[in-house]
């Protein structure tokens, strides 16, 4: 596989944000954090009435476990340090489990500008979203008008491919692939998501990890043992196809790091794997959390919701889909080259929305690791 | 007291108290189109969007299914719009089918074949549109309290739960069983210390044997993640307000149902009977996932205690809430029902029961609760986890 | 409510009950009588949470609503305050398991 030739990585850049840790995000949004189910309608309400605020809407946050209880608490406080996230509102209910006091005292120590509240603490709904939306503007307003320019070295790019159909595998997959090689060549970082393939294939897997991230990937294989896939299609044909088959979009890369599910990634550069199942919603959040700030969803279904807090460009290499949904697909694997996909990456980057963003429907889950109780 | 109500009676004889249009994903790849459809075109038709996925192991993807059926069929619902992406493991047309098995109209809507997304939400206004003008033509008439199926559930409970809000929930419980009606309370995490006591009552052998059986599947669950109990059950907020262990957090709970026999116990959204007395169903304590397993079950309304202050509801049914904590009535009644915090006053626990009767009755008749005129509507569906089917496959 | 109030300030659901359930927030010191006995709160309760009614050694069970409700982890003193800080379940101790201790 050849880097592209031009523009050089010099020429492609774009106007970002610059967060205090030295990272790039693409978007500037104020996040606002349901604690728990019971109260994402409010966050949803507080979002919708202020510009600049997003919320992340899921069915969690009580009634878990050990260590599925963990993984949703550590991946709210991930998400709150992503990139594109400017600050974050926590709601809560009150009485449960992952309390939004807890988690608004963590994010403070991390140095994540935040406000929090809670539906039974505020005496009711009503006035919760009155005053939630009092807090997201507050941080709305605090936002910088500075842009940072910042160039393919400043991106984690993330990646899912949702499914592994002949088009994804064949076409749409090895496009990805030089792109992430691109991505990593000009400085970046790359993070996957698809455990299933490892976890089918766990001595290729074993021979594609260097360093340190071999204990992780150990760590990861154990988690699975004897377990099914949870994205039972995906684990299917990661089984019925060898890891490079299954690994394309990976585009060759040595895996430098491996993270549980809600954790942030630590390298500089290079590829990471997270482990997530291939759910897009699910695994874009892993992604999220890992700290990537744009997402390249290769997709032969045609899966067309975004994520509340990463661009998602969508790519696919079957011709049926782009037929289909032709105003939801971002690229068209038949016909693009890595470059025109770059290119799109910086306009994304650059602010230009993407299919997802423009129709403005968004999906947002975390991956579940035990039974509710 | 009327023993009647007005209700919509549908073709397959049950009858609803409310007239939506249901607005059903098939995966959480279709829920955003669901949801933005129903938002648009208005209060009538209401989504439910869930997180599960386009492909699922086989138990799980059952249960999901059974789910969206039981949704579908559900007396409040006059016809559904069953949408999906069209590469789901579920099969939209296959959902549909079943949900018309009991005579209610229901189409699907197929995003891909629609054409993306803007085209898919347009056909799926125009189609909502035209399910509801059907729909609405429906005319309410008379109907025996009997025909009720009313679904139970505590939620962020404190130590009132057990002395005020459920007895009196319980009280309207039995009113409801003895004038013919069905009362199902669940959560079987919160049978856990008290299943002896609904094992005595259990009217047959096998109701018993099952019973107990599924307490223990659940209380495995904890040895099964190699943790205990506490902070899933008793939560935060259940300690904080003076529950200690789960023992007397179900001993508590399950008064809720009231004093009648346990006439049988039913699976996750497994339908429930009309006319059945007072059945359990097992699902995790987990409240939005517990109570969509009793909508799916065909329950029209739902109360639901709350000693902390639970504001969640659901989108097919009317959730009464009551809370037992006077703090709690003070704080937050924008969000609450029933105040039955009126025991510390001397209020009896019959009387209590009657006001929750009377507030069933007169929400079955059309008055619509807090949670209802905030459209504070929670979705979520019970998945069974991977270690779940390894467990079950090893036991 | 069932059961029977003592002297204004706790709730005792059933006559077995070593625990009964505060009323109101109460203060330290709050005497009441059971039974012909004298009962002094040993430290402040709040409203719904519960106080010994007898004497417990570690291990001994707790009563309330006539059943078993968890045990004493340490001895508790009458007029104490019993909560998760001394008083355990037995039930759902999945931590019990992975360890290979008891459990119900």
């Amino acid at each position: 596989m050849s880097a592209p030739t031009a523009p050089t990585a010099a020429e492609r850049t774009f106007q970002g944000v610059r967060r205090p840790d030295g990272a790039i995000g693409v978007r500037d949004n104020v996040l606002v954090l349901p604690s728990v189910i019971c109260s994402h309608i409010v966050a949803d309400r507080i979002a919708a009435n202020v510009e600049g605020a997003v919320s992340t809407p899921h069915d969690h946050g009580c009634a878990q476990l050990g260590a599925d209880n963990d993984q949703t608490w550590r991946t709210f406080l991930s998400l709150a340090a992503n990139p594109n996230v400017a600050g974050t509102v926590v709601v809560g209910l009150g009485c449960e489990e992952i309390q939004s006091e807890d988690v608004a005292e963590a994010l403070q120590s991390r140095g994540v500008p935040v406000r929090e509240l809670s539906i039974q603490g505020v005496g009711g709904t009503d006035e919760c979203v009155r005053r939630g939306v009092e807090f997201a503007s507050e941080l709305a307003a605090a936002r910088s008008d500075e842009a940072a320019t910042a160039g393919l070295g400043d991106l984690t790019l993330g990646l899912v491919s949702s499914d592994l159909d002949a088009t994804t595998r064949e076409v749409a997959d090895p496009l990805v692939g030089e792109v992430a090689r691109a991505v990593v060549d000009a400085g970046g970082r790359v993070v996957v998501a698809g455990n299933e393939r490892v976890t089918a294939h766990p001595a290729a897997a074993r021979a594609a990890t260097v360093g340190d991230a071999r204990d992780s990937l150990a760590d990861l294989l154990d988690r699975h043992d004897g377990h099914p896939p949870r994205a039972s299609g995906v684990g299917r044909a990661a089984r019925d196809r060898s890891f490079e088959d299954a690994t394309r979009s990976w585009g060759g890369l040595d895996v430098s790091a491996v993270v549980p599910y809600g954790d942030p990634v630590g390298i500089d550069e290079g590829l990471a794997l997270v482990d997530a199942p291939s759910r897009f919603a699910e695994a874009t959040t892993g992604l999220a959390a890992a700290g990537a700030n744009v997402v390249l969803h290769a997709t032969g279904d045609g899966v067309l919701t975004g994520h509340p807090l990463v661009p998602v460009v969508k790519v696919t290499g079957d011709e049926g889909t782009v037929a289909a949904l032709p105003n939801d697909i971002d690229v068209d694997a038949t016909a693009a080259d890595a470059d025109d996909v770059l290119d799109r990456l910086v306009d994304v980057a650059n602010g230009r929305e993407c299919c997802a963003e423009a129709h403005g429907l968004t999906e947002f889950a975390i991956t579940r690791v035990g039974p509710s109780m | 007291m009327d023993a009647t109500f007005e209700g919509y009676r549908r073709p397959d004889g049950r009858v609803g108290v409310r007239n939506y249009v249901a607005v059903i994903p098939t995966s959480v790849a279709a829920a955003a189109v669901a949801t933005a459809t129903a938002d648009e075109v208005g209060a009538w038709a209401r989504a439910t969007p869930h997180q599960l996925g386009t492909s699922q192991p086989d138990a799980a993807r059952r249960q999901t299914e059974r789910v969206l059926v039981g949704i579908g069929q559900n007396p409040n619902v006059g016809a559904a719009l069953v949408v999906e992406l069209g590469t789901e493991d579920i099969d939209a047309e296959d959902v549909a089918d079943r949900v018309a098995a009991d005579g209610t109209a229901a189409e699907t809507l197929t995003i891909r074949e629609a054409g993306g997304t803007e085209a898919a939400l347009d056909e799926g206004e125009t189609r909502l549109h035209r399910l509801n003008d059907e729909v609405k033509r429906a005319r309410r008439e008379e109907a025996d309290v009997a025909e009720l199926v009313f679904g139970v559930e505590c939620g962020g409970s404190d130590a009132t739960s057990g002395i005020a809000a459920n007895p009196g929930v319980g009280a309207a419980c039995d009113r409801l069983v003895e004038a013919g009606g069905t009362a199902c309370f669940s959560e079987t995490p919160e049978f856990i210390g008290a299943e002896h006591i609904l094992a005595d009552r259990c009217v047959d052998e096998e109701t018993r044997e099952r019973l107990l059986d599924r307490v223990d599947a659940r209380e495995s669950m904890a040895e099964l993640m190699g943790v205990d109990l506490r902070g899933a059950q008793p939560t935060p907020g259940n300690q904080e307000g003076g529950l200690t262990t789960i023992e007397e957090k179900s001993l508590g709970a399950i008064s809720k149902g009231g004093t009648t026999p346990v006439r049988g116990i039913v699976d996750y959204a497994e339908t429930l009977p009309v006319g059945g007395g007072l059945v359990l169903m097992d699902t995790p304590g987990y409240d939005v996932e517990s109570v969509v397993g009793k909508v799916a079950g065909g329950a029209q309304v739902v109360a639901f205690t709350t000693g902390r202050g639970s504001t969640t509801g659901n989108p097919i049914a009317p959730v009464i809430k009551v809370t037992g904590n006077p703090q709690t009535w003070e704080r937050m009644s924008n969000n609450i029902d029933v105040n039955a915090g009126t025991v510390f006053d001397g209020e009896s626990i019959d009387s209590v029961g009657e006001r929750v009767y009377e507030t069933l009755v007169d929400v079955a008749n059309g008055r619509r609760t807090e949670s209802e005129r905030r459209r504070l509507e929670e979705f979520a569906i019970n998945e069974i986890q991977p270690e779940e089917l390894t467990a079950e496959a090893d036991a | 409510m069932k059961g029977r109030v003592l002297d204004d300030t706790l709730l005792l659901l059933s006559d077995d009950d070593t625990v009964g359930t505060a009323v109101d927030d109460l203060e330290a010191g709050t005497a009441l009588d059971y039974d012909g006995r004298s009962v002094t709160l040993a430290e402040d309760v709040p409203f719904g949470h519960k106080v010994a009614l007898e004497p417990l050694a570690a291990g001994d069970e707790v009563r309330k609503y006539g059943e078993i409700i968890g045990t004493a982890t340490q001895s508790v003193e009458r007029g104490e305050w019993v909560h998760t800080h001394n008083c355990e379940s037995t039930r759902g101790r999945g931590d019990q398991a992975a360890t290979g201790g008891e459990t119900a």
